[in-house]
């Protein structure tokens, strides 16, 4: 979700790129910190094992400068492309502006391509979007392959929505940045939009989806070829954009958005509502009494590290399974949330009240 | 139920006064807490607002990153125990440590320290903090939805992507090359 901050006077977007394992997403980031302006990025921060296997994610930050008095800046960030990894490629989606979408175009790849490409849709469904509603661009890369998937076949593989689509070979730079730069302005052009995210409840087995590969074939007009040809190239700037969201240019909702001025706008005054419950809800398990609260802390605390570290881990990331109704397996987490009975406090007291007792005999005696 | 929704996954827009207010909030965190420095993050990452003390070449963006990884890896652990989530996480270095304490279920408060204090007090203050800044959340989540950054911004954004990007000058010396900068034809 966009940050709008106008204390700092910064606008702040996340983008992920997505892909199958060893596609080129890390490789993306790897040329994007080489060749942006060294004024306008940051650390590339990778998490990753010691094969170099992303393992968390990457991360890099990226200037755009000042626009409309905004300081813009991207968050770019990777995801684990292994199949085993599903758990955080999901933590990382959390909150995305805008997807790339990073394709292999070895032939060997292509169903790694496609359950990718699934496994984006699926994990997006999680957090109530669909991924007609975000921002995204596919990229064909390791088009330098002598054996390299037809771009337009690949294409038509994956791309059912009619998403922007550009060629590339990204360890050598070619068609990174103008894949990146149609999605910051797909992204920065939505944020005209005042639509803000509505999570939708955990969806339930997919039941009655219409097959999105047959109603995007039957329906949707012949797009043309992304590129063609070995030497063939990603069609300019502003041409491409086939799906919804419209392209930067092509945007005006100035009629019904107040004009903006390089200051800070007028707030709307803010709804003031009379609270209906406790003044204060920071979500209901966790509104607890400070002992309640340090207790379940101590129970959660201790030295975690977030680690790079070697070799494959435990399986710890196995994905979620299961609702609400494991937690009443679990009834030693469930009583620990219980307030403790006036007798136990009464009980505790009483305890400590001897132990002070005791202490100060043994302290009085010692003198 | 619906403003909690609108809490945890709606645009928050912050304007000088929120910002304001939380930093008076951070700054009497640190000053009884003893602790070095407090950052706001939201869950996504972006940072919100930092007050402190803070160590030479400190890069809050990646930090800001990791913290909310590290705290959303944590709440699918929790999932797999039963939890709901972990609300509080506590990171222990041999000089600095660090403390996560999630705010309204949309942001974190990380406080970083050293042996001027301990880990009771900061998380004493730490509890205290994110219950103020909760509220201060809360209001801005109340508000009218912001209608836009406007299309002057959407112009200048355009025209800035081709600064740092490379425009059409860069589209035409690939074309005339070619993926891998072999020249075409």
């Amino acid at each position: 979700m966009v940050q709008i901050n106008f204390a700092t006077r910064e606008v702040s977007c996340k983008i992920v790129y997505y892909g199958p394992g060893l596609c080129g997403k890390t490789t993306n980031l790897q040329q994007v910190h080489t060749k942006a302006p060294t004024q306008l990025r940051g650390n590339l921060t990778s998490i990753a094992t010691e094969g170099d296997r992303t393992l968390f994610f990457d991360f890099m930050p990226l200037e755009l400068g000042t626009v409309a008095g905004m300081r813009t800046k991207l968050q770019l960030y990777t995801v684990p492309g292994q199949v085993y990894y599903n758990a955080t490629r999901k933590i990382v989606l959390e909150g995305v502006d805008g997807i790339i979408f990073v394709a292999d175009s070895s032939p060997s790849r292509r169903q790694a391509n496609r359950e990718s490409w699934q496994n984006l849709k699926d994990n997006l469904e999680e957090y109530g979007l669909d991924l007609r509603d975000v921002p995204l661009v596919l990229q064909l890369n390791k088009r330098d392959l002598a054996d390299a998937v037809p771009a337009d076949e690949l294409s038509a593989e994956l791309n059912e929505l009619g998403a922007p689509t550009f060629e590339a070979v990204a360890v050598t730079g070619d068609g990174v940045m103008p894949t990146l730069r149609q999605l910051a302005s797909m992204v920065l052009g939505r944020l005209n939009d005042q639509r803000s995210r509505r999570p939708g409840p955990r969806p339930a087995p997919v039941q009655e989806k219409p097959a999105p590969t047959a109603a995007a074939a039957a329906g949707a007009p012949a797009a043309p070829p992304a590129t063609s040809g070995p030497g063939a190239r990603p069609a300019p700037f502003g041409r491409r954009a086939e799906r919804v969201v419209e392209p930067v240019v092509a945007r005006d909702v100035s009629a019904a958005a107040p004009a903006r001025s390089k200051s800070e706008p007028a707030r709307p005054a803010p709804r003031v509502t009379a609270p209906k419950g406790p003044a204060v809800q920071v979500g209901g398990a966790k509104a607890a009494p400070a002992a309640r609260e340090v207790g379940r802390a101590a129970r959660g605390a201790g030295t975690a590290t977030l680690g790079t570290t070697a070799g494959e881990p435990a399986s710890a990331a196995r994905p979620v399974a299961g609702g609400p109704s494991r937690r009443s397996h679990y009834t030693l987490a469930e009583g620990s949330r219980k307030a403790p009975s006036r007798k136990k406090v009464l009980v505790i007291i009483g305890v400590l009240a001897i132990v002070v007792v005791v202490v100060l005999f043994l302290l009085m005696r010692g003198r | 139920m619906m403003e909690d929704e609108r809490l945890r996954s709606g645009r928050l827009v912050y304007y000088a006064e929120d910002i304001d207010r939380i930093n008076q909030i951070l700054d009497r965190l640190l000053h009884l807490s003893d602790a070095r420095c407090a950052l706001l993050v939201d869950k996504e990452g972006h940072l919100i607002t930092k007050r402190g003390e803070m160590s030479q070449g400190f890069d809050d963006e990646s930090l800001s990153a990791l913290v909310a990884g590290s705290f959303a890896a944590t709440k699918e652990m929790a999932k797999l125990l039963g939890e709901e989530e972990f609300s509080v996480l506590f990171h222990q270095g041999v000089k600095d440590s660090i403390q996560l304490t999630l705010v309204a279920d949309r942001a974190l408060l990380a406080v970083m320290f050293d042996d001027r204090t301990t880990i009771g007090m900061v998380r004493l203050y730490a509890n205290e903090t994110s219950t103020k800044v909760a509220e201060l959340l809360k209001v801005a989540a109340q508000r009218e939805p912001l209608a836009g950054m406007g299309a002057e911004f959407t112009a200048e954004a355009t025209k800035r992507l081709s600064d740092v990007f490379g425009g059409a000058e860069e589209e035409k010396k690939e074309k005339r090359e070619g993926p891998g900068g072999k020249p075409t034809g």
